[in-house]
């Protein structure tokens, strides 16, 4: 165990170097590229002017030096969003290592857990994204339950009744799934059953979003039925499509898991002890096969609680996908850092989650 | 009558697309390799793999599909486009659809197009109009519609303006006014001009074209139809798949976004792969400090998540075709082979063959290549399909979310984009697509199981 302690601790040193690589990776990419701030002030500049200029006549165009941003304004914008500094100085206090001139000369960035302002909405940046987290998290959360209610009996069924009809005919099932794309299902699902094409009776859940508009009301009222409802509506075809969307992975990995398991000796002693086939199959062997699927809660964890783009996007869940997508159309940088900041936190916790989850469901696993 | 005719066209080319795919591409590999000093020779052990392969009927016969498909899908422009393939006018003769294909796919050719109205012994420099020029050939009574309506349309104009021509001493800008209207009935009735000597040429016979399949291209908008885009399919109109927002036909967009997203993923894994085989086979072969330092570097680089970089970059700038491939190498396809090919290229270092190679003084280089590689190539080959699959998705993911390719390009992503903001009104915008989409990485996935299964079979016997 004591291996396995340093193993862990050093993984989690490996943490903060990952993070700072990655983030100062973007941050520069972010500073270097073209269209930064000043150049979206000096746009609003150009088209207030223009408008203003539509609105007043032509004589006023022919004068461009208006149109232009005082260099005063342009230094102080500059010193706002740190371009003044060179891109390490920026960087760092933007992570909180460096002290901030604007601020009094305090320390004061990630590390402090000062995300900053949004540009577009002058919420901080940690408040929007705490009011974002919950739902990605429940349609998450609920996608994979779900996964794993349908993906594990069909894997184990799949496994018990190899090359039978009924495996020949899901695996249809699971490589049509497989390459369907999650959001393309969704897209799908919203067609058939959100709108009347089919029929006024498909019609039966609503074209996206987290719940109702009126749904608050509804709650004050105590209308406790039709809130639930609503929910489970809104629920439904955002939770089908992660289902799709891990579907064929997770339903071949318990089968061939399974069958790896069946095949072993270990199993052809219990059978030879003469114990039943159920007991086999679902104390001896199912445990040892379920091994492979717990590795995965890890790596599911960054699914789950950043969301996915694409389902969000297309379902118009309010989540930190979706506020992801829209803070690049906005380019707000600050909520891109912070939505940023999150993912790569998630995903790297969540690599070490899943080793750790192996050294506990698999003692014969030694981690250098 | 014509709808058997095109269904026999199609057949012939799709034949003509098989027996280069299945025969002639092969053989020219073969005689290419052979010229350059390479020895071809299937060994044993692979013969036994494709023979395994072609035994699963399903895989066997999605990848001659899809092939073939592809292979067809390289002579697009000359099947599917608004220029003509050939034309033949008043003497001269064009190819504006294989100069347009040589543009793009061979363009070390130089061949003759007309393009402008004046190649054709007409007036003006905008672009032709091959269908319009098709439908002459088809009836030239449609010839002498057109030309009857451009002369009554001609003479109403001019009776027009003459009768409101201004007093001498009017004033400039009406005179001007005039004037330009003048402009308009002389242009009105070169146009009269022109086609009386089209009509000539034509009836001397010395006029034909050969259009393409579908006479309509990706960009071309369908601007004969009776209502505004989007227009659902209707056989009717001639739009059996109706067409998108900007009222392009999808027929010609699926098509191309079929070549477009197959030759973007091909690129993307074989690139990938090259980097992944090159960077895993150095860790598994030298190990220690190699491997350490590299492994870390993955690691590191594996944690990037993909999805929203990749949307970060395309935000600051739109990506073109061949960006968008080095991102995805780059970013993603580089990472997940390295894995397998270290394993693999550790375990074959061990073994005697390759000890005894080191031990005759055979050079590293030598024996990654010529020795260790030939040996490790299961995981590279059978991760392939399902990796394509995977970068398919990817581009079109992008282009869904508005960040891939720019505007305009025939992209599946882009169009579903279209169908989300449609999907109540417009649903052959989600239909189209998805089919494309489904059935074509369906046709890859199902290659990939019989791959996996040629080159790794798995034998599970259960024991009780």
């Amino acid at each position: 165990m004591h291996g396995m302690t340093s193993y862990f601790i050093r993984r989690l040193l490996l943490v903060p170097v990952t993070f700072i690589c990655i983030t100062l990776l973007v941050y520069t990419v972010i500073r270097l590229a073209p269209g930064g701030p000043i150049e979206q002030a000096k746009q609003q500049m150009r088209a207030a002017a223009a408008s203003e200029g539509g609105a007043g006549g032509s004589s006023a165009m022919g004068d461009t030096g208006t149109l232009e941003l005082p260099q005063e304004a342009i230094d102080q914008l500059k010193a706002y969003y740190k371009l003044d500094k060179p891109i390490v100085v920026g960087y760092l206090i933007w992570l909180g290592a460096w002290p901030d001139e604007a601020k009094g000369g305090k320390f004061s960035g990630i590390i402090q857990l000062d995300f900053g302002k949004s540009y577009r909405y002058s919420d901080s940046v940690l408040t929007t994204i705490a009011s974002k987290f919950p739902i990605s998290i429940y349609f998450g959360l609920i996608g994979y339950f779900a996964t794993w209610l349908v993906c594990v009996p069909l894997g184990i069924q799949k496994a018990l009744r190899h090359r039978s009809m009924f495996d020949t005919g899901t695996s249809l099932v699971v490589f049509i799934g497989y390459s369907i794309p999650d959001f393309v299902a969704a897209l799908l699902l919203m067609l058939l059953f959100a709108t009347p094409m089919l029929g006024p009776q498909f019609e039966l859940f609503p074209l996206g979003g987290f719940r109702s508009e009126n749904w608050d009301d509804m709650w004050a009222k105590g209308e406790t039925w039709w809130c639930i409802r609503d929910q489970i509506h809104h629920t439904f075809i955002p939770v089908v499509a992660y289902i799709m969307g891990g579907f064929a992975t997770m339903t071949i990995l318990m089968k061939n898991s399974l069958l790896d398991n069946l095949g072993a000796d270990y199993v052809r002693t219990a059978f030879a002890k003469g114990l039943g086939e159920r007991r086999v199959v679902f104390i001896h062997a199912l445990r040892n096969s379920m091994i492979p699927l717990c590795v995965g809660i890890g790596h599911a964890i960054g699914l789950i609680f950043a969301g996915s783009f694409l389902i969000e996007k297309t379902c118009n869940i309010q989540g930190m996908g979706l506020l992801g997508f829209n803070s690049l159309i906005g380019r707000d940088y600050p909520v891109i850092m912070g939505v940023l900041v999150f993912g790569v936190l998630i995903r790297l916790f969540g690599n070490i989650f899943s080793d750790m989850i192996l050294a506990v469901v698999d003692p014969r696993v030694r981690f250098r | 009558m014509t709808a058997v005719l095109t269904i026999l066209k199609v057949a012939v080319v799709l034949a003509l697309g098989y027996a280069l795919t299945t025969k002639a591409i092969p053989w020219c590999y073969v005689k290419v390799a052979r010229a350059l000093g390479f020895r071809v020779q299937i060994t044993p052990i692979t013969a036994k793999r494709i023979a395994r392969f072609k035994r699963i009927k399903r895989g066997h016969f999605a990848f001659v599909g899809v092939s073939t498909l592809f292979v067809v899908s390289l002579f697009l422009e000359l099947l599917v486009s608004g220029q003509a393939v050939v034309v033949h006018f008043d003497g001269k003769t064009a190819f504006p659809a294989v100069a347009d294909w040589s543009n793009k796919v061979a363009f070390f050719m130089n061949i003759p197009s007309f393009q402008r109205k004046n190649d054709f012994g007409q007036v003006g420099e905008s672009r032709v109009d091959y269908r319009r020029f098709a439908r002459w050939a088809d009836d030239p009574a449609t010839l002498e519609a057109d030309l009857e309506q451009q002369r009554v349309k001609a003479q109403t104009l001019r009776t027009e303006a003459e009768a409101e021509a201004p007093d001498p001493d009017a004033g400039a800008f009406t005179r001007r006014k005039y004037e330009l209207r003048m402009k308009r009935v002389a242009a009105a009735e070169l146009e009269v001009e022109t086609l009386t000597h089209t009509l000539d040429v034509f009836s001397r016979g010395d006029a034909w074209i050969i259009m393409p399949l579908y006479p309509y291209g990706p960009g071309d908008l369908r601007l004969d139809l009776s209502k505004n885009p989007p227009n659902a399919p209707s056989a009717a109109e001639q739009i059996p798949l109706g067409t998108d927002m900007s009222g392009r036909d999808i027929v010609p967009l699926m098509l191309y976004g079929f070549r477009l997203s197959l030759a973007f993923a091909l690129l993307v894994a074989a690139s990938g792969y090259g980097v992944g085989v090159i960077v895993g086979g150095l860790q598994g072969y030298y190990g220690g400090w190699v491997d350490i330092g590299s492994q870390r570097f993955v690691e590191i680089w594996g944690s990037i998540p993909f999805l929203f970089t990749m949307m970060i970059l395309a935000s600051l700038v739109t990506p073109t075709f061949g960006m968008l491939v080095l991102l995805l190498v780059l970013l993603r396809s580089w990472l997940g082979i390295t894995y397998y090919v270290r394993g693999e290229f550790y375990r074959e270092k061990s073994k005697d063959y390759v000890q005894a190679a080191i031990g005759a003084g055979v050079s590293d280089w030598k024996i990654i290549v010529k020795h260790i590689l030939p040996n490790s190539i299961v995981p590279i080959v059978t991760f392939a399909p399902f990796g394509i699959v995977g970068y398919i998705g990817a581009l079109v993911s992008l282009d869904y979310l508005g960040f891939g390719l720019p505007p305009g390009t025939p992209s599946w992503g882009a169009l579903l984009r279209q169908g989300l903001e449609n999907v109540r009104f417009y649903p052959h915008l989600v239909i189209v697509p998805t089919v494309a989409l489904a059935v074509t990485l369906y046709a890859v996935v199902m290659i990939g199981e019989a791959v996996r299964e040629a080159f790794d079979p798995k034998v599970f016997s259960r024991l009780r």
